[in-house]
């Protein structure tokens, strides 16, 4: 008992205020309304035919109609509240994405370190391949590349980066990738590091590559998947294409990407 | 061994491209070929050869097969 004591004055002292308090609040207006409706109606309709007390079909309609409103609106806000914050989190969710998402730690062919923040604020065409590809990384690299040029003629775009990730670490070093890169175009970044380096840039970006059996002259090819990957400014992995997609189609795709692009970042 | 320049790329590519024509236009008779081979093994490094040489195979399965040309061996039927 003793302990409840300080409990009950505290209710007590709530209903104190409540009359005081509860005008002022948002719904007290509408309270205020009801009151006025039900005192001013029930009289008149008491006296005049001696019916069952309470408002008329007009006060009902429109009593109703309010309560139906208000439900209404409440709804509308709740869905709408529900909207952002569904919004909110998907917007939190590619923020954490943006910056997690197909992070590599590498070297580019100047011998920088290099990772995905270094790349924030450009659109990016990346390309997995080896600088001893006999056909296929040369053909898909010239057709990155011939992307990069037809958007580079459109003032109005912003610039693409061309990289190109190498899947050969043993033998495309630094120097490999600088004299390899240099042919295709002046832009064009090559990306190298050690195994375990690879290993994890490629797993990012669900690359498979398997080093095929060596000849009497060490040489071998690298068997790998084959894709461009765009990345958009904030970092998040947007569209990629394959080996059937024209160099036109790509270019189409990126425009397209670049005029829906909303950052998420803050 | 450095990977070749892309000069040396384009002159295998073009030998290459000589030697299938040898080939087409032979009905795929290697003998009446050996000199544009020659070349074409003079101007690509040899693991590329053989590359080049699976890939012919490969290209021409997959054009007889859509085609819809390719009959599957009596083996491979049974199977």
């Amino acid at each position: 008992m003793l302990r409840l004591a300080p409990g009950a004055k505290a209710w007590q002292r709530l209903y104190l205020l409540k009359p005081s308090v509860l005008p002022r609040a948002l719904g007290g207006q509408a309270l205020h309304l009801w009151s006025r409706l039900l005192s001013e109606q029930g009289p008149a309709e008491t006296g005049g035919q001696g019916q069952p007390r309470g408002p008329g079909l007009p006060t009902r309609l429109l009593i109703t109609a309010l309560l139906g409103a208000g439900l209404g609106g409440a709804w509308l806000a709740m869905r709408a509240e529900k909207e952002q914050w569904r919004q909110q989190r998907r917007t939190e969710a590619l923020r954490q994405a943006a910056v997690g998402q197909g992070d590599f730690s590498l070297l580019d062919h100047h011998g920088r370190a290099r990772g995905k923040a270094d790349f924030q604020g450009q659109w990016v065409l990346m390309y997995f391949g080896f600088t001893h590809c006999p056909d296929i990384c040369p053909d898909e690299l010239e057709k990155l590349v011939q992307v990069v040029q037809q958007l580079d003629t459109e003032p109005s775009l912003p610039p693409v980066q061309p990289v190109f990730i190498t899947v050969d670490p043993e033998r495309d070093d630094v120097t490999a990738m600088a004299r390899y890169v240099r042919d295709f175009h002046p832009r064009l970044l090559g990306l190298t590091g050690s195994p375990e380096q690879v290993a994890q840039a490629s797993r990012s970006y669900r690359v498979y590559y398997q080093v095929g059996p060596k000849d009497e002259d060490q040489d071998y090819i690298v068997d790998h998947s084959i894709a461009i990957y765009l990345l958009n400014p904030d970092g998040l992995f947007t569209d990629y294409y394959g080996r059937s997609s024209s160099a036109e189609q790509i270019s189409d795709s990126v425009r397209q990407h670049m005029a829906a692009f909303h950052s998420v970042l803050p | 061994m450095a990977a070749p320049s892309m000069k040396e790329r384009l002159a295998c590519w073009e030998a290459r491209d000589e030697y299938w024509k040898c080939l087409d236009e032979n009905a795929d008779d290697a003998s009446r070929c050996k000199k544009i081979r020659s070349s074409f093994e003079a101007s690509c490094p040899q693991l590329w050869i053989k590359y080049f040489d699976k890939r012919r195979d490969y290209l021409k399965f997959k054009e007889q097969f859509e085609a819809g040309q390719f009959q599957p061996s009596k083996t491979t039927a049974k199977s």
